[in-house]
């Protein structure tokens, strides 16, 4: 299989178009090479998965895991060494598939010349809209993420969040129904996060689908109805939040202003009852001790890896 | 200035006869070819070579079946608006700060007493311009794409439903818009510049005491004397122009602008042929010259040079009162002869059926300046032999409209060279504003080809390089007719293998290749002649910018004749065509992000 596979588009993809599956990979691999065709980094290794319309879905794992690896070859900005990506059924180097896409990158890659209005009024124009439509989506989108009163600025002056902000309003010009974040919540402060969050959420009320990839594990927790953890370009660990976080069969407490003594009362309770108290502190999040676990390789991954 | 003999032609002989349509579909198809297997090839490196030929063919139907039919003048102009954004956030402004400021030190070293000083004037602000606007369009087309993947903005671009073909066309119609606007505005400065450079004014001087006649003051390192007819009058012609001369009604002499010296002239050239010393069509000599850019004719033999004109109406010679002939023709002595008055000619008008024809018209070759020449309609000449009256358009000028124009030398033992171009009738003006015009479109043709190129390149090389490669386009268009030669293959001795056979066996180039094996000998020739012909081919396919820049037609007072502006727009079309392919296939297969 080589990478001139992923042009072709007669063998399509097992979903057929109007089907639940937004996003499918299939036996997706990347090997980064040299410009001398030597092998450099094995990125992605045999990934597949499906994201289904209306979901959102949480793309996790450490530094150098392949996740934004991962992202660009469903975008097509990477082609594939093996396997294939498709986006509503479409190949992913098909340009024509995001007319539908919203797109953030791992940093907002936009012009820097260019102030909000014009950054958004300019992609707005790639989607071929008229121009009174791209007015009016401009000035919505600059009000809903909160830089109305920067509007005028040239990009070069905007502080991180701010980049972010319009790097977010940017991706959602065309109304997309798939919106693929790549970090959303880098450099936002504490209510930018808080917002980002919301929105997806709305959004995905709204019937859209996101796919993100987070090191913040308490929003991926938040948010996310399904997740991959990449650990080193493999797959260990893929499902539903609530079961993945379910699996580990552990009762949390939270409670205030009791005694020890109460405690005690209660960890004596759980003793009769038949069960073990494992700890009583502070809860720390869950998301991230699973997380910890499979990076750490304490756990091997409920699935079975490639290789 | 020299015209070639192919820059004659009309635009439809051009475009079907000669080097058009016809070689250019060879070229095309040759290149077409050569960059179908580069492109295979690199492929094959990638893929293999099953897959590689599929990824290609592949490459080419997802440009005509969606690529060509998806792209959207909305999203082109987006782009061509952002291009055009950047170049000037780039301060590329600053190029008309230099502009302006090279006009004004223009004075420090252009000689304003120099004899041709409208030539002077016009030469130096075009090729200020051209070599302004060239840098221009290289550093522009050749660092953008590569810094927008250093940035990675170019993925934000990409991830948008944006063609290949877009962004290539985005970024040469941006750029190419950049240097319209600077080109327009330099245009204009130097219109501006050359009118006033050539601007002065006399003052009148000693009269004579009729009040009929009278000498100017002495400005702009010249004066002139004037002859009056009535109330108005001319001056005489000093370095190249008059002027007019009118006294008031207090009696005092008002002497007005010069003119005469923006000239735009067209002519009308005619295909040039020789009668040999017998008197029969032949070629004519070559004196020993390298150049075979002129032949010369012997003085006082029956040698004589033919040009034939079409087309030959009263209409386009301003009624055809007279027949204005230019002509700047060569001398070779072979004697010192009469030094003083120079080497004689003369002139005869034939009609085609070679029965009717004037009588002599003599001349003195003015070298290296052009003579004219009022040929009254009415003179006197011969009718099969018997004297009669003739009219020029009526007796001598054959029904088709076509005229001879016989030159002979007269001066025995000298020769006289010409060159089609060398004579020439002379079909009235137009206008020096829409000449200059033209030429300045030259300059943005040069210009558009060097962005289009640039653009081409730094698809798939990083900045630096891509402008060492356009450069070495660049370079090689501009000695284009130079790398021709080579490329021709008319080379005694064989090409490439055949002369490193004949180094060491020291065979002499004018002998056949003689290996003693006939298979060996062929193999090599067709070889030889298979690296010939692509050496020809990739020479033929680097634009030849030398040839559109016509500011020597400008400078030398030549109308830019528009069958020669629409081959060059032709050609500047069919570059554009292919370099925006190449330019597509290579973004289209590059990797957006792995960069
Ligand atoms: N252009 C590239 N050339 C070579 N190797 C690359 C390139 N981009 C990424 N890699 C390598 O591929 C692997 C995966 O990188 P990727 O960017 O997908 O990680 P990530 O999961 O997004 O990490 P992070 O959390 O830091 O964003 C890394 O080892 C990285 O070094
Ligand atoms: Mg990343």
């Amino acid at each position: 299989m080589s990478a001139s596979a992923a042009v072709e588009t007669e063998s399509q993809p097992s979903i057929d178009v109007d089907s639940d599956v937004v996003i499918e990979t299939r036996n997706l691999g990347k090997i980064y090479r040299d410009f001398w065709g030597r092998k450099k980094v094995a990125a992605l290794k045999s990934l597949d998965i499906e994201v289904k319309k209306g979901e959102i879905f949480g793309l996790l794992g450490p530094n150098g895991s392949g996740k934004s690896t991962t992202i660009k070859l469903i975008q097509g900005l990477l082609f594939p060494t093996s396997g294939r990506a498709f986006v509503f059924g479409k190949d992913a180097r098909d340009v024509t598939k995001n007319e539908r896409i919203g797109y953030l990158p791992e940093e907002s890659y936009l012009y820097k010349f260019l102030n909000a209005e014009e950054t958004l009024d300019f992609y707005a124009r790639l989607f071929d809209m008229p121009a009174g439509e791209r007015k009016e989506r401009s000035d919505r989108l600059i009000r809903m993420v909160g830089l109305h009163q920067a509007r005028r600025r040239q990009l070069r002056e905007y502080s991180k969040g701010m980049t972010r902000r319009i790097g977010l309003a940017q991706a959602l010009v065309n109304e997309p129904d798939l919106l693929i974040l790549d970090e959303p919540t880098t450099g936002m402060d504490p209510i930018g996060s808080r917002e980002m969050k919301d929105l997806i959420i709305k959004l995905r009320d709204e019937g859209k689908t996101i796919l993100l990839c987070s090191h913040q594990l308490a929003d991926v927790q938040d948010v996310c109805d399904r997740v991959a953890i990449l650990h080193q370009g493999e797959l260990r660990e893929l499902g539903r939040v609530d079961s993945l976080l379910k699996v580990r069969d552990v009762t949390e407490v939270h409670a205030t202003g009791i005694s020890d003594e109460t405690k005690e009362k209660i960890a004596e309770l759980i003793r009769n009852d038949g069960g073990q108290v494992v700890s009583m502190d502070n809860p720390t999040t869950t998301m991230e001790e699973l997380f910890l676990d499979i990076v750490q390789d304490n756990r091997p991954g409920s699935r079975p890896t490639a290789n | 200035m020299r015209i070639e003999k192919d820059q004659m032609l009309s635009y439809f002989e051009w475009l079907i006869f000669n080097f058009g349509l016809l070689q250019g579909a060879i070229v095309a198809v040759a290149l077409s070819l050569l960059g179908f297997v580069v492109c295979y090839l690199v492929s094959m490196a990638r893929y293999g070579p099953s897959e590689a030929f599929f990824h290609v063919t592949r490459v080419i139907y997802e440009l005509l079946a969606r690529d060509l039919p998806g792209t959207s003048i909305r999203r082109v102009y987006a782009l061509a608006r952002l291009a055009f954004q950047e170049a000037i956030r780039r301060r590329v402004l600053v190029i008309m700060a230099v502009f302006i400021a090279v006009l004004l030190f223009a004075g420090w070293f252009l000689d304003p007493a120099a004899d041709n000083i409208a030539q002077l004037y016009i030469s130096f602000v075009m090729t200020g311009t051209s070599y302004l606007i060239l840098l221009l369009g290289l550093f522009l087309s050749c660092f953008s794409i590569p810094a927008d993947m250093k940035s990675k903005t170019i993925q934000t671009i990409t991830t948008k439903p944006v063609r290949s073909t877009e962004i290539v066309l985005g970024r040469i119609f941006g750029f190419t818009a950049v240097g319209t606007v600077l080109l327009v505005s330099m245009g204009v400065l130097s219109y501006v510049f050359v009118i006033r450079g050539i601007e002065h004014r006399h003052e009148s001087g000693d009269i004579a005491s009729d009040g009929m006649s009278g000498e100017t003051s002495y400005d702009a390192s010249h004066a002139h004397s004037f002859e009056m007819s009535g109330d108005e009058g001319t001056t005489d012609e000093q370095k190249g122009h008059r002027h007019l001369v009118t006294r008031t009604g207090d009696g005092q002499y008002v002497i007005g602008s010069p003119e005469g010296l923006l000239n735009a002239r067209i002519p009308v050239y005619g295909r040039l042929a020789f009668t040999d010393r017998g008197g029969n069509p032949g070629i004519g000599l070559n004196v020993g010259y390298e150049d075979e850019y002129q032949k010369y004719i012997e003085g006082t033999s029956l040698m004589s040079a033919i040009w034939t004109f079409s087309n030959v109406q009263p209409s386009r010679f301003g009624g055809g009162d007279t027949l204005p002939i230019e002509m700047s023709l060569q001398a070779f002595r072979t004697l010192k002869g009469d030094i003083v008055t120079g080497v004689q000619g003369a002139i005869i008008l034939k009609h085609t059926n070679g029965r009717v024809e004037s009588e002599r018209i003599p001349f003195i070759v003015k070298e290296f300046s052009v003579d004219q020449k009022e040929i009254p309609r009415k003179l006197s000449g011969s009718r099969d032999g018997e004297p009669v009256e003739l009219d020029i358009f009526d007796d001598i000028v054959d029904e088709d409209g076509k005229l001879e124009i016989h030159v002979r030398c007269t001066d025995p033992g000298q020769y006289l060279g010409m060159s089609a171009a060398d004579l020439y009738l002379r079909a009235g003006d137009s206008t020096f504003g829409w000449n200059m015009f033209k030429g300045f479109l030259g300059i943005w043709m040069q210009m558009f080809l060097i962005i289009c190129l640039g653009v081409m390149f730094s698809t798939f090389l990083s900045g630096p390089v891509a402008m060492v490669a356009t450069m070495t386009c660049l370079v090689l268009g501009f000695f284009g007719s130079l790398a021709f030669d080579v490329a021709t293959g008319d080379t005694p001795g064989g090409g490439p293998i055949e002369s490193l056979i004949r180094i060491p066996t020291q065979q002499g180039a004018m002998v056949d290749l003689d290996l003693g094996n006939p298979v060996l000998e062929k193999t090599i020739k067709i070889v030889d002649n298979g690296i010939m012909y692509t050496l020809f081919s990739v020479f033929k396919a680097i634009p030849s910018f030398g040839q559109f820049n016509t500011s020597d037609y400008v400078a030398y007072g030549f109308d830019i004749f528009s069958g020669l502006v629409a081959r060059h727009l032709t050609m500047t079309i069919a570059y554009f065509i292919l370099t925006s392919v190449i330019a597509y296939f290579f973004l289209k297969t590059r990797e957006i992000a792995a960069a």
